[in-house]
Formats: C-alpha cells, structure tokens, sequence
C-alpha cells in the first residue's frame, strides 16, 4: 500500500495507508494516553482519551479509530488536548468510587497511573457515584462494578478474542453498566475460567477471586494531591 | 474493515444486524412482543436469544436501552406525562401531581389492579397542545385538572 | 419576509387518506419529470438549488446524493429521518399528519437520483399512530405505480431520542442498541449495514418534489445568500399561537414571534432545543437561518417570569437522560452538569463552579462522540453569557468574589 506522510508535532512522519493516527504515533514513539482501545481489535472510540488535535477540525479527533491522511497536521500534546484529557480522566474519577488504599489492583491501575501521569489529584467535580454489590460467586472471576470505567475492554476481549459474548452494556447515559444476562451477577455458568478479561480491565473492576495471603500487585504507586 | 462491535455476523446479505436468518430484526421483534403483551417475559427472551443466536445480554442491553421496552409486567395502559419545558411552562407539573392523586401511584408504578402504569416521559411532539400525555398510542393535549377523569375513565 | 408555503402547501387541502387528492394538486408530477430527466440531472438541479438538511446540520442535500450515487457499492440504502424527539419539535409531526404524500413521492425521486432500491422511514416510537397512515400512502404510491423502482419500509423506534441522530439511527435499524458510531467512515460510505447510506430529514425531502417541478433557479431565489428555501418552524411556549409556521429563511425572529405568533415580554428563546442555543428576548431581530441560528426549527418563548435555571435544568436533565453512555464526556459530564446546575438552583453555586462549568464544556463539546454531547453544553455556555449576573445571584453573599 501506498505511504502517507503527515505532520505530527511539527514533525514529518511517513506510515502506510490505512493505519490510524494512535498506530503512527505508537510506530514512532509518540505517547498518547487510551483507555478503551485494545491493540489489534477494531476500535470502539468510546472513552475519548485519545484525543488528538488535527488541522481543519472544529472538534477534537479520536486517534485509535481515525486513519491518517495525506497532509493531516497532528497536534497529539497541544494545552487544549491536555485540558480536555484532564477533564475526561477527572470526569472518571468523579464518579468512581473505589477505594484505592484497599484494592488489590491499586498498584496497577490505568486509571491511577493516567491520573498521576496528568498530575491530578482529586477530582474537582463531584458527581453520583457508581455502587454496586461485588460479584463473587463465580470461582473464576470477581466482579466489583463500582471500578468500572466502561471502557468496554472486557465486552471487546470477551466477543472478539474468547468468542464468548458473556458481557454485553445496558441502560444508557449514567446508568450504562456492562451486564451479564438480564443484569444478574456473574457466576460459572455462563464464563469459563479464560480470564481474558481480567486482564484486560484497566481497573480493579475485574480481578481473581482473591486469594488470602496473597500481595499486591505492581510497585506502590503514589497518591498525589 | 472496522465496523463497530458486538455484532454476530450472519451470511445473509444485511450481515451484521442482530438478526436470524429470515432476515427477522431484533428491536422489530422486540417492539411487536411488547404492544401484543405489555412486556417482555424472561421466556420470550431467552427464547429470542435461542433464535437470533445472540447472548441474553445483548438482548437485555437493548431492552433496557430503549424507554418503551420493559421485562417488567406492566400496567394494562401505560400514561406517558411528557416533563420538558414546553409542557413544564404550562404547569405540567399541575397535570403529574392531578394523575398521581387520582391513581393513588408515583411516576414508575402501576396501580394495584394492573390497570393504569404511571411514567415521565420527554418530549411526545406535542408541544403546541402543551401539558401533553400519552396513554397506550393515543396522544392527549391542553390537559387540564378537569379533563383528566374523563380521559382516564375511559381506559379499562 | 413573509410566510410561504413550499413544505406545507398542501398541508390541510387535501386529504391525507386519499391519493386522488393528492395528484388533483400535481402530486407526483414531480416525479414524472424526474424519471424522464435522470439521476445526474436531477442532483444538479438539487445542488442548485442550495437545499440545505432541515434536520439540524444544515449538510447540502445534493452533495450527499451525489456521494452515495458515486461509490462503487451496488447495495445503498436511504433512511428518511423521522424520529423527531429534539424539545420543542413537532413539525415532522405535522406533516406526516397531513401529507404524507408528499414525502413519498420526495423519497421515490431520492432513491431513483441515488440509485437506491430500499428507503426506510424511522419513525420515532411516540408517532405509532401516524405510521397507519403513511403505510397507507406509501400502499396507494404502490397500486398507482408510482414506487416501482424502490421499497419503502417503515420502522419505529422505542423512546430514544439519541437516535434521531444519525449514526445512533442507523444501529437502531439493524436491531442494535442506539449508540453513536465514530466517524470517518461517514454513512455516505459506511451506513446502513456498512453500505452506503443517505439520511435525510423529514422536511428535507418534502422540498425535493417542489424543487423537481419549479426549477433549482426558482428555489434558489428565495431565502439567504447561503440558507435557500423555506423553513418549517414548531412554536411553543410562552406565546400566543403556538402552532406550526413556514417561513421565508432568512426572516427574523421578530416576525415569527411578535407577528405571527404574537408574544411580548419575551426573556429568553430556544431555538433547536435541548440541544440548541439560547437567544435573549434583546436580540429579536435576530434572523432565522443557517447562517445566525436555527437548528431542526424549534422555538420555545420564555417571558419575563421564568427563571433562567429551571430553564438551564431542565434542559441538562433531559440530556443526561438521553445520553447513549457510550462516550466519556457526554455519560459523565452532563450528570456533573445537571447536579452543579441544581446546586446554583438551591442558591448554593461558587465562583469554582463557574469555572468548572466553562472548563467542562469546552472538553464536552470538543471530545465528545456525537452531536448530543457536543451540543450539550450549548443552554449552559449561552445562560452564562447572557445571564452571567443570574449565576452570580446565585452564589451565596459571603462566597461571592472568592476565587477558587
Ligand atoms: C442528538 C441528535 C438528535 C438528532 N435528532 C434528529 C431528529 O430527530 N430528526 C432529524 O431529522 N435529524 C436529527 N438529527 C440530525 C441527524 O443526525 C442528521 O443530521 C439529519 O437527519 C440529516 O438529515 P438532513 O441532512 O436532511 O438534515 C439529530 C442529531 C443529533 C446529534
Ligand atoms: S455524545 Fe452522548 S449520545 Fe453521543 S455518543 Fe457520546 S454518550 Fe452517546
Ligand atoms: S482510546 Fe480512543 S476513544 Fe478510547
Ligand atoms: S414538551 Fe411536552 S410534548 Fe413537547
């Protein structure tokens, strides 16, 4: 396939037709901050991290979905993407009401690691928090929903990857919640033990059936703010 | 190409609806099931999933999505009071607390005999005749307090 | 300028049940011509003609003719956006009430000029009753010959607004939940089952039999340097006669409002709905039109006794209630917006929350995936510039002045 060049920060970059522009910035080391994207299935475009300033767009552009163009001038850093990427995180926070001092994912947490990368803190909006009994009758797999973040990884692994189609999303707006049968919790009959998802959950929504004695994850992270 | 997600992919032409394969459309169904019986049992779902071959889940995503959907057993009619503002500038507010009066019910419940479920609902497109209301299909506007007994009278 | 009927002519004069009545007026005589013209003639003549889409973005109407009827793909398809659920909107209403005919003859010519063999109407689920009617006009266009070249289904929807827009729409019809796709692809390339696809408004395609007939050098005399024809307005509110107006585009505010509709002391007017923009009953000469302001044509008067923030609440609840969820900025931010709104509503807002609220909005409607949200923060930007000193009031004495 033919090559395309665009300008990515002022700088010329050359990459084949057809690719996004998160897949050129990743071939070149350029770092754009995603939530919802799963490397190598069809992107959802759902969270809005990946939002890139491009030349001629009023609105701001997704980079995991939009392929590149001949010509297109890419902003991936500009202050008006990192306001607007602050925002979508301190919108996440809002409403996320996990305790991160007793989660067991904590040290591992996208969703703490973007909010420390972007220097946040605490949120400064208050929202609803999300509460939802934890699901753990299943000997597989831990559910605890008030971590979600529905970035849908765990719907997109599940169908494209296992094949499964155990998670689909219900409700709209606020109350969307990724759900299992009619909204019913978790258990062995409908997931086998593939575990797939819980490693695709940037959260602490999905983990293991803990195990006691056992340590946490990953090197502590600090708390700022 | 990339096209979306949570799709089951049929051979038929119209490849990635939710759909079996006499080209029978799952909201299509879903709609007729709820007017010919007020709701959405559990057997009719699962018995759906069997069919179009797609998860419980997927199906119950698409129920709960849309506001005329319900799995829930329902009022024989259902009362659509329509709540945005060019009805709340015509007092609709008076028309809500009139109906829940007179039924004895909040927004969200149905009276004890099944026969009347109460709901807010947006816009109905009837906002030149503002306060408006559906009940079942029919629309009803200029509502006032005295009207709505008749109205409701004449629902079994 | 004054009212002119295009859309509406024959809205009341004949009879909508009836289709000898229809072509006593010249129905189908439009697409006559059409067949006899051809497809590249007939989307010249649309493109002339300046035909803007009447359902909120104002796209040309022949430019996206003309790129689905140049794509490769042999299977297209063209859905007539019926689903109306923006506040304040109940034109399409009207006219599918009273003329359905027209619309399908306007649909039989899109189709033949596109090259499209399947059209569906969605028809938004409140309307259930209308769509014994247009079955019945879409059955008569059959016997009469008139629809041998396409099949025109109906479908309906189920009580959600977010599916008016169009790719949330076009998830709709293949049975799915109604969310938002991202674009590029468009639908002119990827719609409808990843074909390509035309959605047109209502009120779009009513023009179109109109235009066949008179001429792209007729319509394109009437109405604006950049906003050609006539728009079909839903008045409601605080007025007079509220009810359903056609006017010249390009007219002001005043003339629909003062004149025809006869309100006064108006305070403040939403023009396109929950998702539209505020204009203050100062700025009443304001013109109608895609230039200044216009959206899908809704018009809600508030008078000087309305309070600006039930008005912004209101508004921001009906959104959050139709967010789709599936994108960041729309699910969360207008849950956030809807609760700091409330707080300035109780007398409880800061200074902070007003910088929250520009900050929020700039990163909704920059970010967001479709229209909905991007639009959101439109009542909350307009309220804070023309009302800025209502916000103030609303901060607490011995708060106010306190930066963040
Ligand atoms: C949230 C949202 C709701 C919409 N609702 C409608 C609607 O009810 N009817 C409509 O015709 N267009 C609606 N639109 C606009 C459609 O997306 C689309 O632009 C239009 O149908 C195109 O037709 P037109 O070119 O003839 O205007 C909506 C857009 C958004 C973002
Ligand atoms: S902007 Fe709102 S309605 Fe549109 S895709 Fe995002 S969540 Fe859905
Ligand atoms: S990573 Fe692109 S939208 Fe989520
Ligand atoms: S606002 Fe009540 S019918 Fe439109």
């Amino acid at each position: 396939m033919a090559d395309i060049t665009v300008t990515i920060n002022g700088n010329q970059i050359t990459g084949h037709a057809g690719i996004t522009i998160l897949e050129l910035a990743k071939e070149n080391s350029i770092d754009i901050p995603t939530l919802c994207y799963c490397p190598d299935l069809p992107p959802m475009g759902a969270c809005r991290l990946c939002v890139v300033e491009v030349a001629g767009s009023k609105a701001l552009v997704g980079s995991c979905h939009t392929p590149i163009s001949q010509g297109m001038v890419i902003q991936t850093h500009s202050p008006k993407v990192m306001a607007t990427r602050k925002i979508i995180i301190e919108l996440l926070l809002a409403s996320h009401s996990g305790f991160c001092t007793v989660c067991d994912k904590s040290n591992i947490c996208e969703l703490r690691k973007l909010a420390m990368d972007m220097d946040i803190g605490l949120s400064r909006f208050q929202s609803k928090k999300r509460y939802f009994p934890i699901e753990d009758i299943s000997p597989y797999i831990t559910r605890d929903l008030s971590k979600c973040v529905l970035c849908r990884r765990c719907l997109q692994i599940c169908n494209e990857v296992a094949k499964k189609r155990v998670f689909g999303i219900g409700y709209r707006g606020f109350n969307s919640k990724v759900i299992v049968d009619l909204d019913q919790p978790i258990d062995k009959e409908v997931c086998r033990d593939c575990g797939l998802c819980i490693t695709s959950c940037p959260t602490g929504a999905l983990s293991n059936p803990a195990q006691i004695g056992e340590e946490k994850k990953g090197t502590p992270l600090v708390i700022r703010g | 190409m990339r096209n979306g997600f949570g799709i089951s992919m049929n051979k038929s032409e119209e490849t990635i609806s939710i759909s079996n394969n006499n080209g029978e459309n799952l909201l299509v169904l879903l709609e007729e099931e709820q007017r010919k019986s007020g709701y959405l049992s559990q057997e009719f779902i699962t018995a759906l999933a069997q069919s179009l071959d797609t998860p419980v889940s997927e199906i119950y995503g698409v129920i709960s999505f849309y506001s005329f959907l319900s799995n829930k057993l329902q009022g024989r009619n259902i009362i659509r009071i329509c709540k945005n503002l060019p009805c709340f500038l015509k007092n609709s507010e008076l028309i809500i607390k009139c109906i829940t009066q007179e039924l004895g019910i909040k927004p969200g419940q149905t009276t004890p005999d099944g026969r009347f479920t109460l709901v807010l609902t947006n816009c109905i497109g009837a906002c030149d005749k503002a306060p408006a209301m559906m009940i079942n299909n029919d629309i009803y506007g200029d509502l006032t307090p005295q009207k709505i007994t008749k109205i409701l009278e004449s629902y079994k | 300028m004054p009212e002119k009927h295009i859309v509406l002519r024959n809205c009341g004069v004949i009879n909508p049940e009836d289709l000898t009545s229809y072509t006593a007026r010249g129905g189908f005589q439009a697409l006559k011509k059409a067949l006899s013209i051809g497809p590249e003639q007939i989307i010249k003549e649309i493109k002339e003609s300046g035909l803007r889409g009447r359902g909120g973005a104002g796209f040309p109407c022949g430019l996206k003719w003309e790129f689905t009827r140049n794509t490769k793909e042999q299977s297209k398809y063209l859905i007539c956006n019926a689903d109306e659920g923006e506040v304040g909107t109940f034109k399409d209403h009207f006219i599918l009430e009273n003329d359905p005919f027209s619309l399908i003859e306007g649909i039989a010519i899109a189709s033949y000029a596109i090259g499209v063999k399947k059209s569906y109407i969605y028809l938004r689920g409140e309307y259930h009753n209308l769509s014994g009617r247009l079955q019945n006009a879409i059955n008569q266009a059959k016997e009469n010959k008139f629809l041998t070249h396409v099949n025109i289904e109906i479908r309906e929807g189920a009580g959600a607004y977010v599916c008016g827009e169009e790719s949330a729409l076009m998830d709709s019809i293949e049975g799915k939940r109604g969310e938002a796709r991202f674009k590029p692809p468009f639908p002119t390339d990827k719609g409808l089952w990843q074909k390509p696809t035309v959605i047109n408004n209502v009120e779009t395609l009513m023009n179109i039999p109109q235009i066949i007939l008179n001429g792209a050098a007729w319509f394109n005399q009437i109405g604006t340097e950049r906003s050609k024809g006539t728009k079909v307005f839903s008045v409601s509110g605080d007025v007079a006669c509220p009810g359903v107006y056609e006017l010249i585009l390009g007219s002001s505010l005043k003339e629909l409002l003062i004149n025809i509709s006869q309100s006064d002391n108006i305070k403040v007017v939403q023009i396109g709905g929950a998702t539209g923009r505020l204009v203050p009953g100062t700025a009443i000469d304001t013109p109608l039109s895609f230039e200044s302001v216009l959206g899908a044509g809704s018009i809600t008067v508030f008078n000087e006794t309305r309070n600006i923030m039930d008005i912004v609440y209101h508004t921001m609840e009906f959104l959050a209630e139709e967010s789709c969820g599936k994108c960041t900025p729309c699910r969360e931010g207008t849950e956030v917006m809807k609760l700091i709104i409330d707080k300035f509503r109780c007398g409880n807002g800061t200074q902070h929350d007003m910088q929250l609220l520009t900050e929020l909005s700039s990163a909704m409607s920059l970010a967001s995936l479709c229209g909905l949200g991007q639009a959101a923060p439109n009542v909350i930007t307009d309220s804070m510039q023309y009302f800025r000193d209502v916000y103030e009031s609303l901060i607490p004495a011995n708060l106010r002045g306190v930066k963040a």
